[in-house]
């Protein structure tokens, strides 16, 4: 068992390399566009689970600081930059500004409350977007935009752009993994059990809240840029707001309290939301059917159960000796 | 040596809807000491507490500390100012391990909590933050738990986690509201040593409910009823003071206690 767990901890080590590994073995069955569209959401998923399975705050309105890095994106690739590269240091910075503006004001909830009220700011952004600025964004039918291609860096081409979207998936995972298994990781655990417990330790928890939020909305903005370069055009769906279900249903799926719990769940809710949806015609009923047994039957996810199964060397945080 | 006054309440008063907990409470701490406040229930002792560090902001008077007005100032700055505090129902955090509780605690009063890169990026079970941890654990005495979920410890465990973790907040002054609640006699006496252990170089308040547990352990005690201060002084006059006696023992005469 000993030995196992020391095992468990060097294969931790190179999840990364595990991650791409799995990514590229499925090519040949999934297709290099649709992989790529799972990376991207995957990469979303996760910034959204820092605040939902670490932080204790389910934001319904995800799809708001996704589609701000999607436009922010399209924008400035029409009226600014085609460098690739400025177009996502625009859609992050975008994301961070929407984080510095909204995220004094959520951090103030807690609960449904933080759901509701991220939901509303998505329900304005989506109306912005749709109508109040439709002159800038095209309204209904979105904007066509692309990166040109900067030396051999051209996102146009699929393999490229499939290589870059999942090192930036491998990144941000490796980010959050750093983040989770430091003191902040801790603090964040601690604001989602008792936050109140944690401001009698020193700490000024409304801060940390606000800058965990800007975190994930720059994470967010950077699946949204993505985005954009995948289909090169951006369209309301990519704002829309009752769309966010999805992001929940992964994390819950895979299981929000660990990283590998939501890899594994935004992999399994693109593969169900594209095969199932060729098979049964209200797939969604599926879903909701899926997610009433999780919710009941296994909140941890279908990492908790493996890592239940297999010894509580699979968690995905350091278990000590 | 000079009596320098630690933590002060002025007129100190909460009204909670109507129902006043705290009335009009002048307290003193001085620096060094190691003082008590009993009470029946629901006398006002923890709101007194919550009042001193932050979790309510009196309806009327003020806190002192350090001669400094921290009536305003929210909690997590008292605490870094040196106020540290554990709570009537153990809070300490389930969901983690002993260990991570620590690390929580600890590393906000090292250089880690001041240099980002490390607060954010470094791994929190490394040897600076473990020993620091191992140490806080072997002061209370629970380091063979070290690896546990917390939510598998006793309810003494759980006590002397939470009181290693206020130590570890290096505080000035420690308030304990009724540490000594829900334990077994061979727990409280562990408690007991501990507190004679570490309230040297600090201010120490503790709640309890009887003055016996007290005796001994304590320089001052209050004694609180109905939100006021009905008594302060040397713990063996408080035994004998007729008031307290009163409110304590033999409330013979009920119309009295409602005048006052
Ligand atoms: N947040 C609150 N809202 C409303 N009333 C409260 C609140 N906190 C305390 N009270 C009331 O204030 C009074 C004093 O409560 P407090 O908890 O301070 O008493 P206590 O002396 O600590 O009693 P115990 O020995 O039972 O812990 C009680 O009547 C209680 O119901
Ligand atoms: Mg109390």
């Amino acid at each position: 068992m000993f030995k196992g767990e020391k095992n468990m901890a060097r294969l931790r080590r190179l999840d990364f390399l595990l991650i791409a590994l799995i990514y590229i073995a499925f090519l040949p069955v999934i297709g290099k566009l649709k992989l790529i569209d799972f990376m991207i959401f995957t990469i979303f998923v996760l910034s959204f689970n820092l605040l939902y399975g670490f932080m204790g705050r389910l934001s319904f309105g995800h799809m708001l600081y996704l589609g701000i890095g999607s436009y922010a994106a399209a924008l400035s690739s029409v009226y600014l930059s085609t460098n690739p590269l400025i177009i996502i240091l625009c859609a992050i910075t975008a994301g961070l500004l929407v984080g510095v503006i909204l995220g004094p004001v959520v951090s103030r909830t807690r609960g449904a409350c933080f759901a509701l009220i991220n939901m509303a700011f998505n329900q304005v952004g989506y109306f912005l977007v749709v109508s109040a600025c439709a002159g800038i964004t095209g309204g209904e039918d979105g904007l066509a935009a692309q990166a040109a291609p900067l030396g051999f860096f051209n996102l146009q081409d699929s393999n490229i752009m499939f290589g870059f979207t999942l090192f930036c998936l491998i990144f941000v995972f490796f980010v959050m993994k750093k983040l989770i298994a430091s003191p902040y990781g801790v603090l964040l655990k601690g604001i989602k059990e008792n936050e109140n417990r944690v401001r009698f330790l020193g700490y000024n928890t409304y801060f940390f809240k606000c800058l965990t939020f800007c975190i994930s909305t720059m994470i967010a903005a950077l699946a949204g840029a993505l985005w954009m370069f995948n289909f090169s055009y951006v369209t309301p769906s990519f704002i829309d707001p009752g769309r966010n279900v999805e992001v929940v249903f992964a994390a819950l799926i895979g299981g929000p309290g660990s990283l590998y719990g939501v890899l594994i769940g935004g992999g399994i809710y693109m593969a169900i939301s594209n095969y199932l949806a060729s098979y049964i015609t209200r797939w969604e009923m599926f879903l909701g059917i899926i997610l009433l047994i999780l919710v009941f039957r296994f909140p941890k996810g279908l990492w908790g159960v493996l890592a239940d199964k297999f010894g509580k060397a699979g968690k995905g945080q350091v278990v000590e000796k | 040596m000079t009596d320098q006054i630690i933590l002060e309440a002025r007129g100190v008063t909460k009204v909670f809807k109507g129902l006043t907990a705290v009335a009009e409470v002048d307290y003193r701490l001085i620096k060094g000491q190691v003082a008590g406040v009993i009470g029946p229930n629901g006398a006002g002792k923890s709101t007194f507490f919550n009042l001193l560090t932050g979790l309510y902001t009196p309806t009327e008077g003020k806190v002192v500390f350090f001669d400094q007005d921290i009536t305003k100032v929210p909690p997590d700055q008292r605490v870094v100012m040196g106020l540290g505090r554990t709570f009537q129902l153990v809070s300490v955090f389930n969901s983690l391990t002993v260990l991570d509780n620590l690390v929580l605690s600890i590393t906000r009063f090292t250089p880690y909590y001041h240099n980002k890169s490390k607060f954010f990026f470094a791994d929190r079970t490394n040897s600076f933050i473990k020993e620091n941890c191992i140490g806080a654990m072997e002061t209370v005495g629970i380091q063979e738990k070290k690896g546990l979920k917390t939510s598998g410890l006793s309810y003494g465990d759980k006590r002397k986690l939470e009181i290693a973790m206020a130590l570890s907040l290096k505080p000035k002054v420690l308030l304990l509201d009724e540490p000594f609640a829900g334990l077994s006699d061979t727990e409280i006496d562990e408690i007991v040593h501990l507190i004679n252990k570490i309230k040297e170089g600090l201010s120490i308040v503790i709640i309890e409910h009887k003055v016996s547990k007290l005796l001994n352990l304590v320089e001052k005690l209050s004694v609180m009823h109905e939100g006021r201060l009905i008594f302060e002084g040397k713990p063996q006059d408080a035994v004998s003071d007729r008031e307290v006696r009163r409110v304590y023992w033999g409330e013979k005469d009920e119309s009295s206690a409602i005048k006052c």
